[in-house]
């Protein structure tokens, strides 16, 4: 049964309003053309930027930028055109275009930059600007999720990808990318270099949705069609490939980097194109074939024969050619009937002539058919493997993968199109010219590189070799040869052809399988996402309870844990002496009052009681100053003891009788280690301390220059009244301002006494 | 601090200008010898901590040149200018000078040490002493 | 003798914690205080006070005598007396107008900034 129509779609009135912007990748695309046939690569240049951390604007491009650069900004030019028509009606298409061109400026910086950090700088715009983009209806719960999702995913990558970038650095001494690939052979037995290239690899596995990153790709199609059809497919989830294949020619000789590269592209390329057959949505079957097609390009980067190089390049290139227009169809098809399930499309040729053609176009290209430039791809692609001697099941893997995408170009370009039309005559039409040239412009490109590949030939060449730099002067040449052309590609259009025939069969049976939405990677990551609000709830419960004695344990706990680790790092050493000077007396006095102070305090029960004791502790500490040769600290701390005792003796009755709760009686125990800890700690912490020895420097100039200098034969007044001065003008200060910050509270101590 | 004693009331104000004498003498001598104006200004607290046990809050208040917390303010505010001197001769601020007489800024600072302090400590001491007098009436 | 001053510091700050853990706010602010003086006695003693003889020269003499102990650490000891027992003054003032305000004395009730245990303010899980 039709979905309902989108009737409110008026005509394409003004559709090119925004069609100027076009202009700027257009600009860029030219000056890169005329670069290209006028000057040798590479191109480098460089400002510096944070010249002391060896950080510098430093930019560089050589083959592999090149091709990018071709497809950021001409496929960038013709999604422009396109998205001026399919926004014609969107209130806030400028934000999108914006975004959009922020997202180009992005991948030009990060497919140029030659220095590590300005290279990870561009990559997080990309992943930025690819959320701004995913979310952009954010009205929408289910665009919100699917944004937060490609953030996380493609930023916690980056993350990762900035640790491998700062090992590298750190292990070549350069931040410089080419710095770092001609130090390649230097450090490759540095015992970090594979957690390095580790955590490289799962920066680029995220950002190109390799296995088991994949999964926010085919979500991410909540995003515009535009925005699908040019970060999804064609440049941004190219970007991982790309860091993959810069670093291919440097560490090609690790077999930790082959092996993995070989091992997750080939589950990325099947799974991808499997889990295709689970999908009814038309723009999401286009996505998991892009997976697909991603994990077979990390394949061929992982394969170590020269002729990979070359493979990878015109893969590369021939995907975005026929990647770009599908989506492209896909968005039309979404504009005129408003919907993209493939249940509900059927015989659209009529209507929509222009967009059948194209998809066809785009459709033989995917399925690696003769006159396509996908062919083309295709048969290097099965030179590389043919050199490398892939694994038996790999080969196989890739069978199947090039079946399902036949199978997927069927469903695109003829069972959309084809069959009884199942929409009334009419009421459907074809999309606007902004909607149709580009698409067609991209097909015929591909065909126009198939047919005269000498235009195509240098371009992909010079990509091909920063790859593989072994690669010597090889022909980009279809070879229309019957016998290769059974032997590889037949094989995969037969089982591809089954495969379109029995869809709806594979799809109910695959669609069954509901252990595939359970325990898949996408719903690891949904675990750990509410794992990880859950723990924050918990935790925050658990330590910010809002029990003032809790926080206080916690914080005491936490310093003696840091003090005994610091105490583990250092050698123990008791290195007090017993020396009994002949004051010792009147220090043993002195001790035995501040200890009974201290006891007293903790065992009475009576407030005053307490405050007594707790004075015994002062007085103690005055006779100890005073036979220490300190007669100023000993008459202080006898007056301000004093004083204490009056102060806190008429604060007295202000707490009214509270037992202690009954939950204090379960901490004690608790409380008693914490502070027998505590004590112990000090304890260690003065031994420690009276290890040192003392640095005198200062004492000795205090001494030598109280009297020149500060006119003074009292040298701790001295240097409280001259030396450190300030520090007693901002003591004085504190003791002052207590007071007034005291005065509201003394206030309101002396307002109505008995409530 | 009820019922108070006469003896003690009688004696409170010699005792206080005593008390305070010694206050200004141990802050004048600090310079040269054990003292200063943090000692001097507890003890002055104490002379007026004395008035106000002894007889009340008020003619301790009485006493003083200024209630607690201008004097306090005002010490605060010696000592800030006390360093201005210097500052005006080019020296970084709170470098101190001497005149011919043995007067000097240094001085200056040190009292606005003595009434910072007199002044902040008498401004609890009144104020607790003041609010224990009415819980006992 | 240094033993000795190690032995009763340490007494005195697992006192000093004891009293700040008992919850109650007139012991916590006791404990505070006690804790302070066992740091200025902390910093006392880095100065290796072995002496008896104050850092002050004597009149007619140009240099300190050789055994005089470091004034450094006495410089910011009392210092530290005098301002610790400004702000020992006002947290007394402040608990006393605590305890008055909330009728009692116990550290752990005085939470009328911080929503209950059982509150649902903090979300239990991601919502969309």
């Amino acid at each position: 049964m039709p979905a309902p129509l989108h009737l409110d779609h008026p005509e394409h009135h003004g559709g090119h309003a925004c069609l100027w912007v076009a202009l700027l990748p257009l600009a860029l695309f030219s000056a890169l053309a005329w670069g290209v046939l006028h000057h040798e690569l590479p191109w480098q240049g460089e400002v510096a930027w944070v010249p002391s951390l060896g950080v510098s604007l430093a930019f560089r491009i050589d083959g592999l930028s090149a091709q990018m650069l071709a497809l950021i900004t001409g496929i960038g030019t013709l999604v422009f055109v396109y998205a001026s028509g399919y926004l014609a009606h969107e209130a806030r298409r400028g934000r999108l275009l914006g975004v959009l061109l922020l997202f180009m400026l992005a991948m030009i910086g990060a497919v140029t930059a030659d220095n590590l950090i300005v290279l990870f700088l561009f990559w997080e715009l990309t992943s930025l600007s690819s959320f701004l983009l995913v979310g952009f209806k954010h009205d929408d719960a289910h665009a919100r999720a699917s944004a937060r999702q490609a953030l996380l995913v493609t930023m916690g990558g980056g993350l990762a990808l900035l640790g491998g970038f700062v090992l590298l650095a750190r292990m070549a001494g350069t931040w410089s990318l080419s710095g770092v690939q001609a130090a390649a052979p230097a450090i490759m037995h540095d015992p970090l270099l594979p957690l390095a290239v580790v955590l490289v690899m799962i920066g680029a596995f995220t950002k190109s949705a390799q296995f088991p990153f994949h999964f926010w790709l085919p979500n991410a199609m909540s995003a515009p069609t535009p925005v699908s059809a040019y970060l999804h497919s064609a440049t941004m989830v190219k970007l991982g490939i790309y860091l993959l294949a810069r670093f291919d020619a440097s560490f090609n000789d690790l077999p930790l980097w082959e092996s993995t590269l070989i091992t997750v592209g080939t589950i990325t390329a099947v799974w991808g194109a499997v889990l295709a057959l689970r999908e009814r949505d038309l723009k999401r079957i286009l996505a998991r074939t892009t997976v697909s097609a991603l994990g077979t390009l990390t394949l061929l980067i992982g394969l170590s024969t020269p002729g990979a190089g070359l493979a990878v390049a015109a893969f590369l290139f021939a995907h975005a050619l026929y990647k770009a227009p599908l989506f492209m169809v896909a968005g039309n098809i979404d504009h005129a009937t408003g919907t993209r399930s493939i249940d509900h499309l059927m015989g659209l040729r009529h209507a929509m002539p222009w967009t059948a053609a194209v998809a066809i176009l785009a459709g033989l290209s995917m399925a690696g058919l003769p006159l396509s430039f996908g062919f083309v791809a295709k048969d290097v692609m099965a030179v590389a493997k043919a050199e490398a001697e892939l694994f038996a099941l790999a080969s196989y893997a890739l069978v199947l993968v090039n079946a399902i995408a036949v199978a997927v170009a069927g469903v695109a370009a003829i069972r959309v199109f084809w069959g009884p039309p199942e929409w009334p005559r009419g009421k459907v039409h074809e999309a606007h010219w902004t909607m149709l040239a580009p698409p067609l412009l991209i097909v015929l490109l591909g065909l126009e590189f198939e047919l005269i590949p000498n235009v195509a030939n240098p371009l992909l060449l010079a990509a091909a070799q920063s790859i593989s730099p072994a690669l010597g002067q090889v022909d980009l040449q279809a070879t229309h040869d019957l016998a290769t052309l059974l032997s590889t590609s037949g094989i995969a259009v037969g089982i591809g052809l089954l495969l379109f025939v029995f869809w709806d069969h594979l799809h109910e049976v695959l669609h069954r399988q509901h252990w595939l939405d359970r325990y898949g990677p996408a719903a690891l990551y949904e675990a750990l996402l509410h794992g990880l609000a859950r723990l924050a709830a918990w935790h925050t419960r658990a330590i910010q309870h809002g029990g003032l004695t809790g926080y206080l344990r916690l914080m005491l706990a936490a310093l003696l844990a840091m003090g005994s680790f610091g105490w583990l790092l250092t050698v123990p050493a008791l290195q007090l002496e017993w020396q009994w000077a002949p004051q010792g007396w009147a220090w043993l006095a002195a001790c035995v009052l501040i200890a009974t102070g201290a006891l007293a305090a903790v065992s009475l029960r009576d407030r005053l009681a307490v405050l007594m004791a707790s004075g015994l502790i002062g007085y103690g500490s005055a006779v100890l100053f005073l036979f220490a040769g300190a007669p100023d600290l000993a008459f202080t701390q006898f007056m301000v003891e004093t004083a204490l005792v009056v102060v806190a003796a008429s604060l007295l009755p202000q707490f009214v009788g509270a037992a202690p709760s009954p939950a204090r009686r379960r901490w004690r125990a608790t409380d008693l280690a914490l502070a027998v800890a505590a004590g112990l700690g000090c304890f260690v912490l003065l031994t420690q301390l009276a290890g040192l020895t003392p640095d005198t420097q200062l004492a000795d100039w205090f001494a030598a220059n109280s009297l020149p200098e500060g006119r003074g034969r009292n040298v701790v007044n001295v240097i409280i009244v001259d030396f450190r001065a300030l520090d007693t003008l901002g003591e004085i200060a504190v003791v002052a301002f207590s007071l007034l910050a005291a005065m509201p509270l003394l206030a309101g101590l002396r307002g109505d006494r008995q409530p | 601090m009820t019922p108070r004693s006469a003896l003690l009331a009688f004696a409170a104000r010699p005792l206080y200008w005593l008390l305070l004498a010694a206050a200004l003498w141990i802050l004048l001598r600090g310079h040269n010898e054990p003292g200063g104006g943090f000692i001097g200004g507890l003890v002055a607290v104490a002379a007026s901590s004395l008035v106000a046990i002894a007889l009340d809050t008020a003619a301790a208040r009485r006493l003083q040149p200024l209630a607690p917390l201008p004097l306090a303010m005002l010490g605060v505010g010696l000592a800030m200018l006390s360093g201005l001197a210097g500052a005006a001769t080019g020296a970084p601020y709170l470098t101190h000078l001497w005149t011919a007489w043995g007067v000097s800024t240094v001085m200056l600072f040190d009292a606005g040490v003595f009434l910072a302090v007199w002044g902040a400590l008498t401004g609890y001491v009144y104020a607790l002493l003041a609010d224990n007098g009415q819980a006992a009436q | 003798m240094e033993l000795m001053l190690a032995i009763t510091i340490s007494i005195t700050v697992a006192a000093g914690v004891l009293l700040v853990l008992s919850g109650e706010l007139f012991r916590l602010v006791i404990g505070l205080a006690m804790l302070g003086s066992t740091v200025n006695l902390v910093v006392f003693m880095t100065a290796r006070p072995a002496s008896l003889t104050p850092p002050v020269i004597a009149p007619g003499v140009a240099t300190l005598p050789a055994d005089a102990v470091n004034a450094l650490p006495q410089a910011l000891v009392l210092t530290a007396i005098v301002i610790g027992f400004a702000l020992l003054c006002f947290s007394l003032v402040l608990a006393a107008w605590l305890a008055r305000r909330q009728r009692h004395a116990d550290v752990d009730r005085l939470r009328t900034t911080e929503p209950a245990a059982s509150d649902a303010v903090k979300p239990p899980i991601l919502e969309d």
